[in-house]
């Protein structure tokens, strides 16, 4: 055994730059793989962070008419007691129960279409983080004649207005009357999403719902999940529990952010797959060459009587020792690649329009350790699955005519 | 004397050409031990089918292959590898030498799949390569060798397991006539010293004048067998 790892090892050596090629490719195979997945993985990561936790949340139900008519006439029937037994379940983490309905903005030069939370400030900033996205001013705090709201910086652009100035919110009340009521900004947020950071107001549950008529009344609940993989089941679940709410998960609320992970996922797999492929072939190229250049040599061997099995095991052990020696090198440049991009970010260009979608621009590639060995392992496996074709080669070779090959 | 092989009614018909070709026919030949044998004939006579026939590389059409006491023309493949290991030195007209392993790894490779201890291993590669005169080439790759400091090499790895026979296809082909008379020396030098039958394929008229027997082949068949005094 040892000499064969001896003569593989030298063997592989015979044409340097060959190797050298192919190892290279094998490199490049693995870290383009591994950057693909931590690219995937931060996406996922960053749409979680900004998307799904910080704006929509795993799940929210509501009044069945709400989806189509978002005002504070279709409240959900005894919420508060409906929000107390989520917030039992020991599947869910956290709920926010909230005033949610669509209205207008208006300051003293613009006004604009927006969407009104009225939220509980505490349960609210564990629910969504709400209070760690404040860009400017402070959250619920500041003891003001005018009731407070918390809105997007990119909405107090267009309003033209900043922390410290009056808006005037209009809204209809439970009873489909128009009201109008003034507020003054306390902080302004920031979210990758340019839409939701154009569009939304929050402001204190107790003050809006002091203004339609029902001191009790929500229209949503937030939720979020312990176990963020099982949105579908809870879902599913809820809706069971509570068939005359419309319970929707992340996925339901914002398809098109949906659709594209789905799109990102089937990209990725299709990616990592042809880089392995293509490595694959051209280490099948290469071994089958030099197979090719050693028939003679081959054929000696087989004559003076190593038996085939040895011959076959030489010819996977080469193309091992090239694939492990590609396979360290790639993993190792990969680990190093990730850790400096995870620190500098990859910005990408053109990406700002993704921002509609809960994508930033910049993401922080990252992977966990388990990762790098999968990927090591399957490089192996398909190098050893690529070697098969090369080796059956060697081992039908006649050795009476392939002493005497040219 | 002692026979080393022994062939009866030996044929060899190749099939996978246009026309049949009657490679070998009906060859009955014996070879005792330590005998020096050259077998000679124009191209296309027989004599690679011929050696590849008895080194078991080949299978016969018909007939048999007699070696110590066993028929290897029905032998199975599989135990031909161990046969071929165990029994049979092959020294190649192109040296054949494995090219990434130095003069003692290459003279000790066959006594390596022997299995045989290390130790004894390296001393009897050592003395083989002593033997052939390149105990200054030990750890020269066959690159570093002229072709006929490689056919050395060859013939010291034939030889260093000690085989019951060694079979040479055109051993000197290769080389000039300087290294082929050193290598007609050393080889007979070890025929006589080691005692082990060495047959060889040639056209070379240095190694038939050095042959104690020489059998011709014309089409296949024996047409003459003669035996010489070289003392």
């Amino acid at each position: 055994m040892k000499t064969l790892i001896k003569i593989s090892w030298r063997n592989i050596w015979r044409n340097r730059s060959r190797t050298i090629v192919i190892t290279t490719a094998l490199v490049l195979g693995i870290m383009g793989g591994i950057f693909s997945a931590a690219m995937r993985l931060a996406a996922e990561e960053q749409q979680y962070e900004d998307t799904v936790a910080n704006m929509i949340s795993h799940i929210q139900v509501h009044h069945p008419e709400f989806i189509a008519n978002p005002e504070a006439a279709f409240r959900i029937p005894d919420g508060h007691t409906v929000a107390g037994e989520l917030s039992d379940r020991p599947d869910i983490r956290q709920v926010s129960a909230r005033m949610v309905m669509d209205g207008m903005a208006a300051s003293a030069n613009m006004s604009t279409g927006v969407r009104i939370k009225g939220v509980d400030p505490r349960t609210e900033a564990l629910t969504t983080g709400l209070e760690d996205l404040l860009v400017d001013g402070s959250y619920f705090s500041e003891d003001w004649r005018l009731p407070p709201v918390i809105i997007g910086q990119r909405l107090a652009s267009e309003l033209m207005v900043e922390v410290g100035s009056r808006i005037v919110l209009t809204f209809q009340d439970i009873h489909g009357e128009i009201l109008s009521a003034s507020f003054r900004i306390e902080g302004l947020f920031k979210v990758t999403s340019r839409r939701f950071e154009e569009t939304t107001i929050y402001a204190g549950i107790d003050d809006i719902n002091a203004l339609t008529g029902d001191p009790v009344g929500i229209t949503e609940i937030a939720i979020v999940i312990e176990d963020p993989d099982s949105y579908r089941a809870i879902a599913e679940d809820l809706r069971e529990t509570y068939p005359h709410l419309e319970v929707r998960h992340w996925a339901d609320l914002d398809p098109a952010l949906h659709y594209a992970l789905e799109v990102l996922d089937q990209l990725l797999i299709w990616l990592v797959g042809i880089i392995i492929l293509g490595v694959s072939f051209g280490l099948l190229n290469t071994i089958l060459m030099s197979i090719l250049e050693r028939v003679r040599e081959l054929g000696v061997l087989l004559a003076i009587g190593m038996k085939r099995l040895k011959v076959f095991s030489m010819v996977v052990m080469e193309t091992t020792m090239i694939s492990l020696i590609g396979g360290l090198a790639g993993l190792g440049l990969s680990y190093v690649m990730i850790r400096i991009l995870n620190v500098r970010g990859v910005h990408i260009p053109g990406a700002e329009g993704l921002e509609e979608f809960g994508f930033s621009p910049v993401l922080y590639p990252n992977v966990d350790l388990p990762f790098y060995f999968q990927i090591g392992l399957l490089v192996v496996v398909f190098a050893i699955l690529a070697s098969v074709y090369p080796a059956w080669k060697a081992i039908r070779l006649a050795p009476a005519e392939a002493v005497r090959a040219e | 004397m002692k026979t080393v092989i022994k062939t009866t009614n030996l044929s060899k018909v190749y099939t996978n050409t246009a026309v049949p070709v009657h490679a070998l026919k009906n060859v009955d030949l014996s070879f005792q031990q330590g005998e020096f044998t050259a077998i000679v004939g124009p191209s296309g006579s027989g004599k690679t089918t011929f050696l590849n026939v008895i080194g078991g590389l080949d299978k016969p059409t018909e007939g048999h292959v007699i070696i110590d006491g066993t028929d290897i023309a029905t032998m199975k493949e599989s135990k031909l590898f161990d046969f071929r290991l165990r029994h049979i030195g092959f020294v190649f007209q192109a040296y054949n030498l494995i090219p990434v392993l130095t003069a003692m790894e290459n003279v000790s490779f066959i006594m390596l799949l022997q299995k045989q201890p290390k130790k004894e291993m390296e001393q009897r590669a050592r003395e083989m390569l002593e033997q052939v005169g390149l105990s200054d080439k030990l750890h020269a790759r066959p690159s570093q060798l002229s072709g006929g400091q490689q056919q050395r090499v060859a013939v010291a790895r034939a030889l260093a397991s000690k085989p019951d026979f060694v079979l040479a296809d055109e051993p000197t082909a290769n080389l000039d006539t300087e290294s082929a008379f050193n290598l007609l020396d050393i080889m007979s030098r070890l025929n006589k010293e080691e005692n082990i039958t060495l047959i060889f394929s040639t056209h070379d008229q240095r190694v038939i004048d050095r042959a104690r027997r020489v059998i011709t082949l014309v089409d296949g068949a024996v047409d003459k067998d003669e035996q010489f005094d070289r003392n």
